[in-house]
């Protein structure tokens, strides 16, 4: 039925393929399916009702003006402030110094740490009474916070433990883009006594603008989907204040029972992303090209 | 590159002003980015009734440690982690590799139609479908067991992985396989006698960052299990809402999961450094 070629290429991608389908494609299907019906866990009569939990999620306040601005700030700000501090500390790699190596292994540190670990760390942190931050504001002379019980210093703190896990993994990958990069444009420059700042303004930023594009581009896919830091920071709380999308969905589905309503806030969620997804996706494409 | 761009910043500072303030933010900077992990280390040694004044006691113990260990439960987590990482490292490779070949090699509609199927299936949040995937597990009776977190966790390293594989092979000159292939190997011979030794640095490089991402991992533990196939990262986030004020026990326990993770880092970064040039 197929030539040799087409066999060949088939099985390559078989395995994958398949796993994909069982293991992504089946669920997808089913939780689509369960967005339209009554479908709650401790009583699923799966009745049809069609967009119900699709208009119950979009009309719901707190999805609208606190679980969505929540995603979107989260994701912005998390790329922006990973990509530059990661694009710094990769510049400061890329010189040669003393103990180089040695600061380079310390900074890849939280590359290696769970989101959940570097989660249980910052909450001790912050801990409102016995947390090393407190102690430290208080021993001269102002006052502690109950950081992680009121809103924005709660966000603010989800923020950066997400950025400090994170940022080593740009600095990973632009400090090899950044090494194969051509040597003689900054040869050229360093004999014309270019500044550092044009440099890198007009020559490194450009030079180095594929790989910075799909580094934010993976990114801030997965930013959107943030769900262990959060979970394990504050919960969503206070109150339901700093809840992201993925929180939302599984607030639903697990902690209410009600699959039907979580299954419809994750499709809805997906729908975004993807949309986020194949723009950014062109945009890389148009770069790459360019 | 060294005499290369020797152009300063802060010219106007005499050159030791420069190298101490140099220094200082070097130091600065790695203090930041080592503080969290290095107090929970301090913490995780300290006596149960000194773990709320970390910064002045002088007792050190590592009677943690011992009490963490006695914790079936816990030992348990560490194991099934271990294994399922492991485990799961070994078939994402198996089936990543072929797959990233494939997207490389070859172009044509089947290539680009499983790049954009990849594409999309990578952009989908986790969400979306462990949620229905815990009924499809119970369904089929898989779940709470090794089979139904291994093979999600497979999954879901396939479209990244086979998008990095792609990009390695890109980078590889095709053309001792086709030197094979005159010399008599068939495609799978060119495959896995040819391209996939030259790969192996990549490869290396992925099947560590597979093992962290598994170990790390926690949504899909969260979902997908229930008290048989307790996950590290579950019992640790338990920890939190269960033994809240214990702080000296939990970070024990993290500490002892940071270690396998800081021992296949530090035994692989060398491979993530020379692997992941994109």
């Amino acid at each position: 039925m197929f030539g040799e070629q087409q066999r060949f290429v088939l099985l390559l991608i078989a395995p994958a393929a398949l796993l994909l389908l069982l293991f992504q494609v089946v669920p997808i299907v089913i939780g689509a399916n369960a967005s339209f019906r009554d479908w709650a866990l401790y009583n699923p009569r799966k009745t049809w009702i069609g967009f119900d939990h699709y208009v119950a999620v979009i009309s719901d306040p707190a999805f609208l003006y606190v679980v969505l601005p929540n995603t979107f700030l989260f994701m912005v700000l998390s790329v922006a402030g990973a990509l530059v501090v990661g694009l710094a500390l990769a510049l400061l790699l890329n010189r040669p110094f003393r103990g180089q190596k040695l600061v380079q292994t310390i900074l890849l540190v939280p590359l290696m740490v769970a989101p959940v670990i570097a989660a249980i760390m910052i909450r001790w942190i912050f801990n409102d009474q016995f947390g090393i931050v407190n102690v430290v504001l208080e021993a001269i002379g102002l006052d502690g916070q109950p950081w992680l019980v009121q809103r924005w210093s709660a966000f603010g703190i989800i923020l950066l433990t997400d950025i400090w896990l994170w940022t080593p993994w740009f600095t990973l990958l632009l400090l090899a883009g950044l090494q194969s990069l051509p040597k003689e444009p900054f040869e050229a420059a360093a004999i014309d006594g270019t500044t550092t700042w044009r440099v890198f303004r007009f020559l490194t930023l450009p030079m180095l603008r594929p790989v910075i594009v799909v580094c934010v581009v993976i990114r801030a896919i997965d930013a959107f989907r943030t769900f262990d830091i959060v979970w394990t920071l504050t919960g969503g709380g206070p109150g339901r204040s700093t809840e992201l999308f993925s929180l939302y969905a599984y607030v639903h589905a697990f902690l209410n029972l009600d699959l039907g309503r979580g299954s419809a806030a994750a499709i809805i969620g997906g729908l975004i992303i993807l949309v986020i997804g194949v723009v950014l996706y062109r945009l890389v494409d148009r770069i790459a090209k360019a | 590159m060294a005499m290369v761009h020797r152009s300063e910043f802060l010219p106007w500072l005499p050159p030791m002003g420069r190298k101490t303030l140099f220094a200082l933010a070097l130091a600065f900077i790695c203090f930041a980015f080592a503080f969290p992990v290095l107090w929970l280390i301090l913490t995780s040694l300290r006596p149960e009734s000194g773990v709320y004044y970390v910064h002045r006691g002088t007792e050190f113990t590592l009677g943690n440690f011992a009490e963490v260990l006695r914790e079936e439960r816990i030992v348990e987590a560490f194991v099934n982690s271990a294994l399922i990482a492991t485990l799961a490292t070994v078939f994402s490779l198996l089936v990543t590799v072929s797959s990233g070949y494939m997207l490389s090699r070859f172009t044509g509609p089947a290539s680009r139609l499983w790049f954009g199927t990849i594409y999309v299936f990578r952009c989908v949040p986790y969400i979306s479908w462990v949620l229905p995937l815990y009924f499809v597990t119970q369904s089929w009776g898989i779940y709470d067991t090794y089979t139904g977190l291994l093979l999600p966790h497979v999954a879901v390293h396939i479209c990244f992985f086979s998008w990095l594989m792609k990009g390695f092979f890109d980078g590889i000159d095709p053309s001792m396989e086709y030197a094979a292939m005159i010399d008599g190997c068939t495609r799978w011979g060119a495959f896995i006698r040819v391209a996939v030794p030259s790969a192996l640095p990549a490869i290396s490089a992925l099947a560590v960052l597979c093992w962290l991402f598994t170990w790390n991992e926690f949504l899909f533990a969260l979902i997908l299990t229930g008290n048989r196939v307790p996950m590290i990262t579950v019992v640790m986030a338990q920890f939190v809402t269960e033994m809240g004020l214990r702080w000296n026990l939990m970070a024990a326990t993290a500490v002892m999961a940071l270690v396998p993770a800081f021992l296949i880092a530090l035994f692989g970064q060398k491979y993530v450094i020379r692997g992941l040039r994109i």
